[in-house]
């Protein structure tokens, strides 16, 4: 056979052919049965879409079942931009393009909304929000036509109320990778996915479980075009129990209002630099002191829930965190830190007591103004305008906040350390709960801070070139007894100080929730009441201390801090027992406005806190608006607007 | 039998002549296509019956036109067969000037565009596609030229040869079908190789070959689209998008999601749901891996496997050279053909828009593959005559 037999040639032919269906059956052996198992799969996840049915949550309910958060149905055009990004270039213009057309937007607008960072790349992005259904049947009709576009109806939150109670009841938004992490990824059996919407702050993310309810799915079979054929399965969506919180709707109502009302009277600040207007803030605290809960809680300036419904703007965040227009977003109820001024008095006054250095009927001589003993320099103290109030016992003290009085205390104390220690009134204040979070139970509060000579020493050994000195002075114990110096209290301590004294000495960690329900109303689970610690309040402490505290309120000889702001008050039928302060807490020497006190006094039912930021005189500021909250807890009183009270003064 | 009466009708002259064409016909490679053709109606249904019903149309609408496709076929078949081979070659030139005309008409405004590529003459509800044409004229008259000289094949015929299919090879690239084109060059190749061109001119010729694609790159003369599927080819599909990978991807995926044994017939959901596009006709396969497992894709290409070696084996027996280059040129052709679109519906070949022999939806490729069988019956039973 030579070369060119055509026997030969065809044997080559051959070879050539045997090789490629060699190589096919090879392919097809590696396709369809090495790795059928992975197209499989593959085939299976091309045919379906899982589509989660968010659970509604559950709602957010006042004291007497008033809705404080419900739903509602929102229909949104979302885009994920993982699906868009697969997309050629150009094509996604032209979905914006077409998208804009559908949602009357301009395809930038879309573009633009796209750009948030603040989304995980996997989070659709919401462009378009609260359209017409029709917008949402058009998307669905020309799905082909627009990839990465989803048109959904969300369950979203609505607030019948507003703006009220914004910081107690947080917000909710798209979970964030932190989050997901923390509750053990998407595939955990905690159920968070990617687009999870999850409590953010307040009770909607301290209450997150109770309120979440329990995600649906429906797994439908789509073709190529990822157009749905028809349903394979579907779960439905469980809705989250509802939280009945211990806030009274009308005490909020009146907490906010009386707060927001004192505070626009107080908006005189510029800054120094620029000469823009800063705004400043304050706060009301109201507690229940019989069932250990809190009525009321305010912050001023405040926010809007609803903004977070979808996903908040940058600028907007930036305008709730600008200091210059008074962080709205911070609940200064927990989180603001104010020294307590005269409303400190309480706390020397129990400690002076405990220490056996006060006798409630021993008079001193009080001539306006105080030398510090034992002092070298800067060693002069004064009362509130140098009013001397020449002899006060403990009761005149309190009332007419003599400050010279407690000065003295403040210096024996130091002077007899030896047998009483360096920190009685240190002891006293942690008794009440200072220096502690209450433990309300909201995600963040701010412990505050309560200074004596073991944490200086600590502060300075830690931090030598941020202190003069580690050591502590007696001017220090001097400036501690009337609520100045290295101390700082937020309004719910201060209240809950106060609901303490008022109990005789049951001091609640305040509950902010009675129970939770489900959506028949059926109990599941009762929040008990939190007692923090049962406190043992000085001997014979509470008649005199109790009668200068309502002295505040009602003396008209001596008279009483706060006598005018309670003036033509039902004294008879709500006694109001409270304390005036006025302090500075910033570097600024502008004074804060404080207010403290519990009633009805003989039978004390709530405790409250007034914290008026820069605000000026507590007696001319504070008073009056915590005697207009408790003018409408009491019911005897018509609202009217808050206004200053005359002839205030510091103390 | 030879019994007493005198011959009566064509069944006694087969009967007594032992070497008339008919006693010849070659039933295994007839049976394969009979069969591969059969297949082709019920994949076909399969692959567009639920979209035909989705747009509101007869679901048996395209099973009732490629049935009708066949029947063509099988007629066709039957009159190619019908008239001696060898008379083909006195038309040899003829049909291959027909097949170029109807080249040039395509392109002018005579002809229609689908699917970017201007390949079709409307025929009232039918396509013609006379690149199909081509391929037979080409083998024929490729076949005619080798036979009639010696071996080895001298150069100046080789020259002639490449000349003769590069003309309609570069009308169909202008339409552009790459496809066919190379259809059209795995014929000069078969035909020249059997033909007994010598191994040096084999290497050059593919050399230029090779050369004259890379620069057809090079100066940007193939489509974006082409270049696409061929460069994704390369890329072996990761890609996840919708772009030119997403066929081929879902290609191997309908395939291997077949498993042994398929996930039975009208049960593919690649098939019924649209992921893979083209389904009916170059990606046919798809449906028959998808739907019938390893099992029914396995018996398919043993079937092609045994038309192949019917074809290969008829040139061994033919009676003359002209007989075995054609059967060399349908050859070449049908495997080229047939690798190509097994091939790219399997991931190991680059996406060109060829249709699978006998299978794949269409007239004309349908039409041309009978035909092309029908030549090789008629040289192998005409072996001995």
């Amino acid at each position: 056979m030579t070369a060119d037999s055509p026997r030969l040639r065809l044997g080559i032919v051959a070879v050539v052919a045997v090789s490629l269906f060699a190589a096919l059956f090879a392919r097809l052996w590696f396709l369809q049965v090495l790795t059928a198992g992975e197209h499989e799969l593959a085939a299976e996840r091309n045919q379906q879409r899982v589509v989660p049915l968010p659970a509604p949550r559950g709602r957010i309910l006042d004291r007497d079942g008033e809705v404080l958060v419900a739903n509602r149905a929102s229909n949104v055009v979302l885009i994920d931009r993982a699906e868009l990004n697969t997309l050629e270039d150009g094509e996604a213009e032209a979905v914006f393009a077409r998208l804009g057309a559908i949602v009357d937007q301009p395809p930038s607008m879309l573009e633009a909304a796209l750009a948030d960072t603040t989304l995980g790349p996997f989070t659709p992005v919401p462009v378009a929000e609260d359209v017409d259904e029709e917008v949402l049947v058009e998307v669905r009709e020309r799905q082909s036509e627009l990839p990465g576009v989803q048109a959904r109806q969300l369950a979203v939150r609505a607030y019948p109320h507003g703006t009220l109670a914004a910081h107690v009841l947080g917000y909710v938004g798209a979970i964030n990778a932190e989050e997901l992490d923390a509750a053990g990824g998407p595939d955990a059996p905690a159920g968070y996915r990617r687009a999870s919407r999850i409590g953010k702050d307040g009770i909607e993310r301290a209450f997150e479980d109770d309120l979440r309810g329990v995600d649906g799915e429906v797994v439908l079979e789509v073709d190529a075009d990822n157009v749905p054929i028809r349903e394979l399965s579907r779960r439905e969506p469980v809705q989250g129990d509802d939280v009945v919180l211990s806030l009274d709707l009308e005490a909020q109502q009146a907490a906010e209002q009386s707060l927001a009302e004192g505070m626009v009277k107080t908006q005189r600040h510029r800054d120094p630099e620029s000469g823009e207007p800063v705004i400043f803030g304050g706060s009301t605290v109201v507690l229940d002191v019989k069932e250990g809960t809190v009525a009321a809680m305010a912050s001023w300036p405040t926010f809007n829930p609803a903004d977070f419904i979808y996903e908040i703007t940058p600028e907007q965040f930036a305008a709730l965190t600008d200091p210059a227009q008074g962080t709205p977003f911070v609940n200064r109820a927990l989180l603001g830190l104010y020294a307590p001024g005269s409303t400190w008095k309480l706390v020397t006054a129990l400690a002076g007591m405990e220490a056996g250095l006060i006798d409630p009927l021993a008079t001193i001589n009080d001539p306006g103004v105080y030398t510090i003993p034992d002092c070298a320099r800067g060693c002069g103290r004064q009362n509130a305008g140098r009013a001397a109030y020449k002899d006060v016992d403990l009761r005149r003290a309190i009332t007419v906040s003599s400050d010279t009085y407690f000065y003295d205390l403040g210096a024996r104390m130091w002077q007899q350390r030896e047998r009483l220690g360096e920190t009685p009134m240190q002891d006293m204040a942690s008794l009440l709960g200072f220096g502690t979070k209450t433990g309300v139970g909201l995600p963040v509060e701010a412990a505050g801070r309560l200074a004596s000579p073991a944490v200086r020493a600590a502060q300075y050994e830690a931090n030598p070139d941020a202190f003069l000195s580690g050591d502590w002075f007696i001017g220090d114990n001097v400036n501690l007894a009337i609520g100045q110096g290295d101390v700082a209290v937020t309004p719910i301590q201060l209240a809950n100080a106060y609901a303490t004294f008022a109990t005789g000495g049951t001091r609640y960690q305040p509950n902010l929730a009675l129970r939770v329900q489900d959506q028949d109303g059926t109990l599941i689970r009762e929040i008990e009441p939190r007692v923090g610690a049962q406190v043992e309040l000085p001997a014979g402490a509470r008649d005199p201390v109790l009668d200068g505290l309502i002295g505040a309120t009602q003396s008209a000889d001596p008279k009483g801090t706060a006598y005018n702001a309670f003036a033509g008050f039902p004294h008879e039928a709500y006694p109001v027992a409270g304390k005036t302060g006025t302090a500075q807490t910033g570097g600024d020497r502008r004074d804060d406005a404080l207010f403290a006190a519990f009633a009805p006094a003989g039978d004390p039912r709530y405790a409250i806190s007034v914290v008026m930021e820069r605000a000026g005189f507590g007696s001319t500021w504070a008073a009056p608006v915590a005697r207009s909250v408790l003018g409408s807890l009491s019911g005897l009183e018509e609202p009217e607007a808050v206004k200053p009270a005359a002839g205030g003064s510091r103390a | 039998m030879q019994t007493t009466a005198a011959p009566r009708g064509l069944g006694a002259v087969l009967r007594r002549d032992p070497t008339a064409p008919w006693r010849h016909l070659d039933w295994p490679l007839l049976g394969a296509a009979l069969a591969i053709a059969t297949l082709s109606l019920l994949m076909v249904f399969s692959a567009t019956r639920t979209s035909l019903a989705e747009a509101g149309e007869d679901p048996y609408a395209q099973l009732k036109r490629q049935a009708a496709f066949l029947a063509l076929g099988l007629v066709v078949m039957a009159v190619v067969v019908a008239i001696d081979y060898r008379t083909y070659r006195d038309f040899a030139a003829m049909g291959y000037l027909t097949a170029v005309g109807l080249l040039v008409l395509v392109l002018t405004p005579l002809g229609t565009e689908v699917n970017a590529a201007q390949s079709w003459f409307q025929l009232g509800s039918f396509q013609l596609q006379p690149a199909e044409l081509a391929k037979l004229a080409v083998i024929v008259v490729l076949a005619a030229i080798c036979s009639s000289g010696r071996s080895p094949l001298a150069r100046q015929r080789l020259v002639v040869c490449t000349a003769i299919t590069g003309l309609p090879a570069v009308l169909v690239l202008l339409q552009p079908d790459m496809g066919s084109m190379l259809v059209l060059v795995a014929i000069l190749l078969g035909v020249l190789v059997v033909a007994g061109a010598r191994a040096r001119h084999l290497a050059a010729l593919v050399t230029i070959g090779v050369l004259a694609v890379v620069a057809m790159f090079h100066f940007d003369q193939v489509d974006d689209y082409q270049r696409e599927r061929l460069t994704d080819f390369a890329r072996s599909g990761k890609e996840t998008g919708r772009g030119s990978g997403f066929q081929g991807e879902q290609a191997e995926t309908a395939i291997g999601a077949g498993g042994l044994f398929g996930k039975g017939l009208y049960e593919g959901t690649q098939t019924k749901l649209g992921f893979v596009p083209e389904q009916q006709t170059d990606f046919i396969f798809t449906v028959v891996g998808e739907e019938l497992g390893f099992a029914g894709s396995a018996t398919l290409v043993v079937l092609y496997g045994v038309i192949i070696w019917r074809v290969w084996r008829t040139a061994l027996l033919a009676k003359d050279s002209f007989g075995t280059l054609v059967c060399a040129g349908v050859l070449a052709m049908l495997l080229f053909q047939v690798f190509e679109n097994l091939g790219m519906s399997m991931g190991i070949m680059p996406i060109t828009g060829l249709p699978l022999p006998l299978l794949s939806y269409g007239g004309s490729s349908m039409v041309t593959t009978c035909a092309a069988l029908g030549l090789v019956l008629n040289v192998h039973m005409r072996r001995f005559s």
